[in-house]
Formats: structure tokens, sequence, C-alpha cells
């Protein structure tokens, strides 16, 4: 079928049952675009209908699939994501392990909550004209041969799909959503339905690419078309992925509400009775996009600082790197308190915020939207493998963060500015990573990090950390538009790290292998330091002599220490008490260096990185040293120290005495 | 003159206590801060970086400092500052009968007189001490237990600002409850001073009735001193944030220590306000029988 009207189409294949229509359909009302964006490789048409008191869900899954693998097809994995939040799977084992997660309600990590028990269970699998192989699924476990973990079934097709051809399955499943785990679940009457349906893997570098759920790990999926239709209560308030294309409200006291989407790789949906809807409309160089705000009621007041941050992101990446496509984009803020908060889907992102966050605030709500919506574009249309290279979605979307984020905020303050306190959202992310810097490198496979907080300290604050310190080789405007290229170039595609670093060396016209080979696949760590610094007369020997300013001649040195192992080139300043300020460089090449100068003034400091642009730099403080102290800094914060000490004796004394 | 005055005129009369008692904190506080000064001056003396804190508050470049493996966990510079904070606890305690009994008396007592009744009283008061914590403990802890259980109920509502405002709530019960015992001990610490009482469970009843003849009186006027504490608080932090530039060591101190020397006066005007109140319901109960009265009479007249 070249194009059929959407929901004659959606009517047809499911009232025919039969999965006779195998064709992808080429629709693009859900884009604005007149043509196709992507190579549609799957069309998901799901028709499912939501039990909200025991948060379990029944559904007919058609998916059919077009084989542009050049080869023929023999095996087919399925994710059956849900079935990662059971006691022995690969997941929880991960979770317990690490314990790092487990913050929000309903998750006691360490240890077993029945109320996060998960499934998707597979009632009955069938591949049109092939016949029913239910009795033939088999779980796989392609990462760690657990053989407990059900979150990957593998079928074989009777026969062969040849390359071109279609093959369409028809499965019914059944999923038990846990209490929100990993931004999948319900919490009281609220439901972020994501992850929920057997989703095919995608065949990638010639073979097929289906993980197992791991507790740090995301998605990967291949782009197509959904056609889904959901039944829940009437007095559900629904958002999903894509354009709803109607409502209808049931006698039974239900309402089943369709949704289109075209050219997105996922789709997710939520429903809650408390939602208060504001709709606004984006304007992009393609055309009106729609934005649809779910939020909680008690956050209505906070809905400007939603919908600012949001249309100034869209505007952002709009003329950064090239349009939103989409006719849609719903912004959820998810029920408060859960573990729903800060996730992408696409063209449906959840937000998070709490009704007393003061404006000066920006983790939430700022940050966190505008994180979500960058992954509309890291993720959602550069659709990297999220379970082997973190970094390309995470990470270039964290460096997007900070550069977002200050053009909306200025640098200093696009973190914090309140009540004195000021915060950049470039040290934020460098904060993220010093604190374990070299465990793991970006290149890592997702569920290979040490842990959890390995895998988000590189994985976000480092990626950030190494792109920000990529401006200070190749330049900010080179380096966008080297973002640019590799947007446009790889949109609606799922290229790998060597496609992102290939066109950076491309745009910029420079071999940064050297580079690249230390930030994204070695762990070496930054760390430059002022060993020292002196100036001596040179008469230092005459006795009684006396040093006048401008007069005296003096040797002055500066020590300067690579105290780690990562090589990289770095320039210093040193100011004179005269005024002057000499500018050197250092290839970084032998472990330390020292500059000599005999002047007729005294070294005042020397800083490393004086224009402040090694983010990789582990320890700022002591990139630079000043022949006098000035002990202001730490007396203030001793001041703080003492305050806090004191207040805390006085509040026991007052209690106890 | 109301209880207040009268509580401000004792804790005024007696304003030294104040001054020593602070200098305490300090001492304590700086003492417990040494190791943190001594590595936060190490790493950012030198630092031109440094000056983020000092010209602002920078929150990444304190979180930097805080990870920073030369400056050693907070957990281990909050160790000897929480110790020196129970030290400071219990040289307070030690000294807080002579407090009692200055407080009572109409002339300025001598040292000796001080001392005397700290060691005279120091193993009573460390009796009503355990016994405040098994009682404060049970009363706050069945107050918590309420608390969090409504919270709880509260949680699974969709209601975010329900267990917020429950938790507000159960806070104040909680320290109402809190400061009415407070006030009860502080009543009987007040009797074991002055009466020179060696069985505390009498000064312990002698306490409890004489809250429980007049206790809102007294938990009103309590309760208004706590409010002036926080209202200093409050005030003292947001003067400092207003009129001390971000860069003024001397400034910062000065302003955060006269609002911590104002802080500890309140409670010390609490105590006062106990004497008083004291004073007062035993010149009533026992006006019969004034020979039994350790301290001057001219104690009582403030009273009148």
């Amino acid at each position: 079928m070249a194009k059929c009207g959407l929901l004659g189409c959606l009517v047809a294949v499911l009232a025919s049952g039969s999965g006779a229509q195998t064709v992808i359909p080429s629709t693009v009302s859900a884009i604005n675009s007149p043509t196709p964006l992507s190579q549609r490789v799957v069309h998901y048409e799901i028709d499912a209908r939501y039990d909200a008191k025991a948060h379990t869900l029944d559904a007919t899954e058609i998916l059919t699939y077009h084989n542009f693998t050049g080869k023929p097809l023999d095996t087919f994995p399925f994710h059956l994501y849900l079935n990662a939040f059971q006691p022995a799977s690969t997941y929880m084992q991960e979770r317990e392990r690490d314990s790092t997660s487990g913050q929000g309600r309903g998750q006691p990590f360490p240890g077993w909550n029945p109320n996060n028990y998960g499934a998707s269970e597979i009632r009955s699998f069938e591949i049109v004209d092939q016949g029913d192989l239910t009795s033939q699924l088999q779980f796989t476990h392609p990462d760690d041969g657990n053989q407990d973990d059900r979150s990957v079934v593998q079928v074989r097709p009777p026969r062969p799909v040849p390359p071109d051809g279609e093959v369409q399955f028809k499965i019914r499943f059944h999923d038990q959503f846990p209490e929100v785990l990993d931004r999948t679940g319900w919490d009281r009457d609220f439901v972020l339905g994501a992850q929920w349906f057997p989703k095919v893997g995608v065949w990638w570098h010639g073979a097929w690419n289906c993980h197992q759920f791991h507790a740090s790990t995301e998605f990967f999926a291949d782009f197509g078309v959904y056609d889904v239709r959901l039944t829940v209560p009437q007095n559900e308030v629904v958002g999903a992925s894509g354009v709803r294309v109607g409502v209808v409200r049931n006698p039974d006291g239900t309402q089943t509400v369709t949704y289109h989407g075209d050219d997105i790789h996922d789709f997710a949906w939520t429903a809650s009775p408390h939602y208060r809807v504001h709709e606004d409309t984006f304007q992009s160089s393609l055309g009106p996009v729609r934005l649809i705000l779910l939020m909680q009621p008690a956050h209505w007041g906070q809905l400007d600082r939603h919908l600012h941050v949001l249309k100034e992101a869209m505007d952002r990446y709009g003329r950064w790197y090239g349009p939103y496509p989409y006719k849609t984009l719903t912004l959820v803020d998810p029920e408060p308190g859960s573990q729903a908060y800060g996730m992408e889907y696409p063209t449906f992102v959840t937000g998070g915020t709490s009704w007393l966050i003061p404006e000066g605030i920006r983790e939430e709500p700022e940050f966190t939207v505008e994180h979500e919506f960058g992954h509309q574009y890291w993720y959602g249309m550069v659709a990297t493998n999220e379970f082997e290279d973190a970094w390309l979605d995470e990470g270039i979307n964290s460096y997007n963060d900070v550069k977002v984020m200050d053009s909306i905020f200025g640098p200093a303050t696009s973190w914090v500015d309140w009540f004195g306190a000021t915060g950049g959202a470039s040290e934020r992310q460098r904060d993220f990573y010093i604190g374990v810097p070299d465990y793991d490198p970006l290149s890592r496979l997702g569920w290979q990090f040490r842990n959890d907080a390995s895998y988000g300290a590189i994985s976000y604050g480092k990626t950030a950390s190494v792109l920000l310190t990529l401006e200070s080789l190749i330049g900010e405007d080179t380096l966008r538009q080297a973002m640019r290229i590799y947007f446009l170039r790889y949109r609606f595609t799922h290229p790998g790290k060597e496609d992102f670093l290939k066109t950076v060396e491309e745009v910029s016209g420079k071999d940064l292998r050297w580079y690249f080979n230390q930030a994204v696949y070695g762990t070496e760590v930054l760390d430059y330091e002022v060993n020292k610094v002196s100036s001596i007369p040179v008469d230092w020997f005459k006795e009684n002599l006396r040093e006048q300013k401008g007069v005296t001649e003096y040797v002055s040195d500066v020590w300067i220490h690579r105290k780690e192992n990562f090589i990289f080139p770095i320039e210093v300043e040193i100011r004179f008490d005269d005024g002057e300020r000499v500018r050197e460089h250092w290839d970084g090449q032998d472990r330390w260096v020292r500059f000599e100068y005999k002047k007729k003034a005294r070294v005042v400091s020397a800083e490393i990185d004086p224009d402040h642009k090694i983010y990789l730099d582990r320890n700022h403080f002591n990139d630079s040293y000043t022949a006098e102290a000035n002990p202001a800094p730490a007396s203030k914060l001793v001041n703080y120290w003492m305050f806090v000490s004191q207040l805390f004796a006085q509040l026991l004394t007052w209690w106890l005495t | 003159m109301n209880l207040l005055m009268m509580g401000a005129h004792i804790a005024s009369r007696n304003k030294r206590y104040v001054v020593w008692f602070y200098l305490l904190n300090l001492v304590f506080a700086w003492w417990g801060a040494s190791a943190f000064s001594l590595a936060a001056h190490n790493i950012l003396d030198h630092s031109l970086y440094a000056g983020r804190i000092l010209h602002g508050m920078d929150v990444t470049v304190v979180t930097e400092l805080f990870v920073n493996p030369r400056l050693g966990t907070p957990a281990a510079h909050g160790a000897p500052s929480t110790r020196l904070a129970v030290a400071c606890l219990a040289v307070s305690f030690v000294f807080m009968p002579g407090v009692w009994l200055a407080y009572s008396s109409d002339h300025r007592i001598s040292r000796e007189e001080f001392f005397r009744s700290c060691g005279h009283n120091v193993w009573r008061f460390l009796r009503l001490v355990c016994l405040f914590i098994i009682i404060g403990g049970i009363v706050t802890g069945v107050l918590f237990g309420v608390q969090s259980s409504l919270v709880n109920a509260a949680d699974r509502t969709s209601n975010e600002r329900l267990p917020f405002l429950l938790m507000v709530a159960g806070m104040a019960t909680i320290f109402l409850g809190a400061t009415a015992i407070r006030a009860w001990f502080d009543l009987a610490q007040a009797d074991v001073v002055l009466q020179d009482q060696p069985a505390i469970r009498k000064s312990l009843a002698a306490g409890f009735r004489a809250f429980r003849q007049n206790w809102a009186v007294l938990l009103r006027n309590y309760v208004v001193i706590v409010l002036a504490a926080g209202a200093i608080l409050v005030s003292g932090i947001l003067l400092w944030h207003a009129i001390v530039p971000p860069a003024s060591a001397a400034g910062a101190f000065l302003i955060s220590q006269l609002t911590l020397f104002l802080l500890l006066a309140m409670r010390f005007w609490q105590r006062a306000t106990a004497v008083a109140f004291y004073l007062g319901q035993l010149s009533q109960t026992d006006a019969a029988e004034p020979a039994r009265m350790p301290f001057p009479a001219s104690a009582l007249s403030i009273q009148q």
C-alpha cells in the first residue's frame, strides 16, 4: 500500500485479522514533511486495553517488518523489557549489586519490593501465512547468559524472510506494569506506559542487535510507523507519542484513544486523572508544532517555566542543527515523587519538578525539560545505540544542555542562581565526572561500566567535558558546524561512534585521533598543576641586599607539572608585579616543564589554561598559583562551617540542658 | 511586670553567662573546624580559581572542593565538629547549675558560689538529663511515629502538598510537645538548685506541679521566645545575604557571630523566664512558709 487514510488503514488491518496488509505505510500525517523521513523498517499496529486497577494491559500487536538487510533473515529477536522487573533478571541483579538507585517511592534497593514486579507475557505468537509459533519462542541471553533473564525472546520463522521482503507478526500479549521503575509503570493512579510491547531488535552492522535490559542501559530500535489504540478509563487524561487521531467514548465507561506516529522508533503513553492540559504552538521552520503539556495541578504555577525553556530549546536546536520535523511534542509532568521523571521517547518526554522549587534553581524543571527535549535530536532522530554507545546520546545531549542552558540563562547562572549562590551548567557536568574519572572509557558498552555511578558520570559528565574541551582545539563554531553536519547526515539512521568522530575530524580538517584515543577510547586522566613559582633576586648572595620594586632584578621560575597520564597541549599565563603578562605554550609531552625569566619584576601568579577551556582537567584549584597567599576564600568557607557547627551545638544545648 | 520582662531583666543582669557560653560555643566550633580550615587553606590560598568562591558563591566550585581528595571527605571533617558540638553540650551542662543559681539570686554571685553550685548539682542534672531523654524521647518518638504515619498516608494520595503540610503541622506539634517538656524540666532544674533538692523525682514533681498550675502562660512565653529566636536566625541570614559583600570575610564573621550570640541569648532568656515563673509559683504556694526559701527574699521582688 502506497498511502492509505490513517484510520482506514488501521481499521482495515485490525479488522482483517489476517495481516493481509503487508506494506509499511508511507503516511506523513504526523510530520511536517511531504515525504517520509526515514527508511521505515517497521509498522506497529497495537490495540491495547489498560486495566487501571490491576495495572495490567492486554493487547494485540501486528508488526510488519521490512527486510532491508540485503540477506535472508531466519531469526527475529524481540525485546520484552517489562520482564526485567523480576527478581532473578539481569536488570534486578545489577540493580541490587550497584544499589545506587531506588531513591523513589516503592524502590527499596537493596532488596526486593513485590510492587516492582513487572512482566510482559506473550499469549500467542503467529507469523502471518506461516502459522502459530507460540510454542517455539525461546528466551535468549546474549549479554550474560543469565538463564533466568526473560527480557529477550527469539523466534525462527519456518521460512526465512527474503531480502526486501516483508513479514507480519501477530502477537497477543499481557503486561503487568511495575510500580514505576526506570520510567515505566504505575504510581498511585498514574501510569507511564513505556517499553511495554514486544519490540523487534535492530539489524545493525551485519547482525541482530537485541540486548537484554540492563540496569544502566537504555534502548535501540528501528524507525517506522506506529498506529496505537489505547483503551483506558474515561476519567483518565491520556498523552502519547505521535498525533492523536481519534477518541471514542465506550459504553462500558472506557475511552479508546488512537495515535499515529511517523518516522519514530518507539511509542510511549501516559494516563492519569489528575493532569491539567495546556496546549501551545511552536513555529518551526518546517511548520507548526503542537505542544501538549500534561501538568500536575500543584505545578500549574510553573507552566510558564516549562513552556519558556521548551520553546527556547526548540528555537536553539532548530537554528543550530536543524528543524524539529514532528507535528507534536508532548511534555509530561509525571506523578510527583515517582520515578517517571526525566525520560525521553519519540515526540514524548517526561519532565519533573516539585511545587516547592524556587525559580533560580534550574535543575528542575528547566534542566530536565531542556535535556529531554534535546533527546529528540540525540536519540530520537539521530538514533544511536543506547545499549552500546550511551555517550552518543546522553553525552552529546549533555554537551548541548550546556550550550542551550548557557545561551538562555547565561554561562555563570545556567544551573543555579538563587540567594547569592550561582552555578553554570558546564561546571555541573564537569563536577559529575571528576569524582570517578578513570574507571571506564566513554566507548564502553553500557552494561559493562563499573557501576551505575560510573556509567552516569562518564556517559553524561565526561562526554560533555570532552566536547567542551574539544572546543579549545577546533573552536566552538567549528564544533557546532560538525554537530550540525552530523545531525543532518545521520538523522533517522543509527550511526556509531566513529561516524561522529570522523565527522568532527572532517569538518575541522584536523587529525584528532591523539585526543579521541585518550578522551573517548581511553581512561587517561587530565590534571596539570602549577607546581611552584619563585622569584629570587639575581644578587641574592649580596649582604644587605635591599629589594626595590622595579629596580631589583629577579630570576623567576615557574614549574608546570603534568600529574596524570592525559597528554594535552596547554597555555600558561605568568603575571609579573609590573603588570606584564606572558603566555607560554607547552605540548605536555614531558612530565614537567620550567619557564624561567630574568626581569626587574617578581612573578605574581601563574595560571594554566587562562581562558578556562580545558574542562577535562579534574582539578582546577591547582591550575594556578599565586605568589602571595590569599586566605579570604578559605576563611569564608570556614566561617560557613563554623556557623553551621555552632548552630548545631546550640540546638543540642537548647533542648538538652 | 510580665513574665517575659521579668525573664529579660534576670537575663540581662547576668549577661556575662551568655558571653561565656557564647565564647565556649565559638571556641569549640573553631576547634572542630580547624582540620577543615587547614585543608581548605592548603587548597585555596594560592589558587586563582578560589576567587569564584570569594566573589560570590559558585556552588560548582564548592562541589569540586568537596570532591577534591586533598580536602578529605566531608564526613571526616564533620566528625570532629560533631564531637566538639557534643563536647560543648557537655561543658554547658556542667556549668548550667551555676547559671540557675545566679538567676535566682538578687546579687552577683561569687565565682566560688557558681562553681560550688555546678559541682554540687552536676550528678542531679545528669540524672535529670537522662530522664529528659527518656521522657522526651518517648513523647517525641510517639509524635514522630504519628506524623510519619500521617505523612505516609498522605503520600498515597496525589495531593503533592498534603504530605508537606502534614509534615509541617506535625513538626509544629512535636515542637510544642518538646517545648512543654523542656519547660517542665527547666522548672525541675530550678527546683534542684534553688531547693538544694537531692531527690530529683521530687524536683520533677515540683516542676510538674508548677508547670501544670499555669502551663499556658509559661508555654506561651517559651514559644514567643522560640519565635523570636527563629526571627533572629532568619533576619541574621537575610542581613548576611543583603548587606555583607561576598568577599568580606570579616563582615560575614561579625554578622554570623552576632546572630549566634543573640540566638544563644534567647535560650538564656527562656531559663530566666522559667526562674521568674518558678519563683512566682513558689511564692504563691509557700507564702505561709517563708523560712523554707534558701535564696534571698529580695529575689522575689521582681515577681510582684
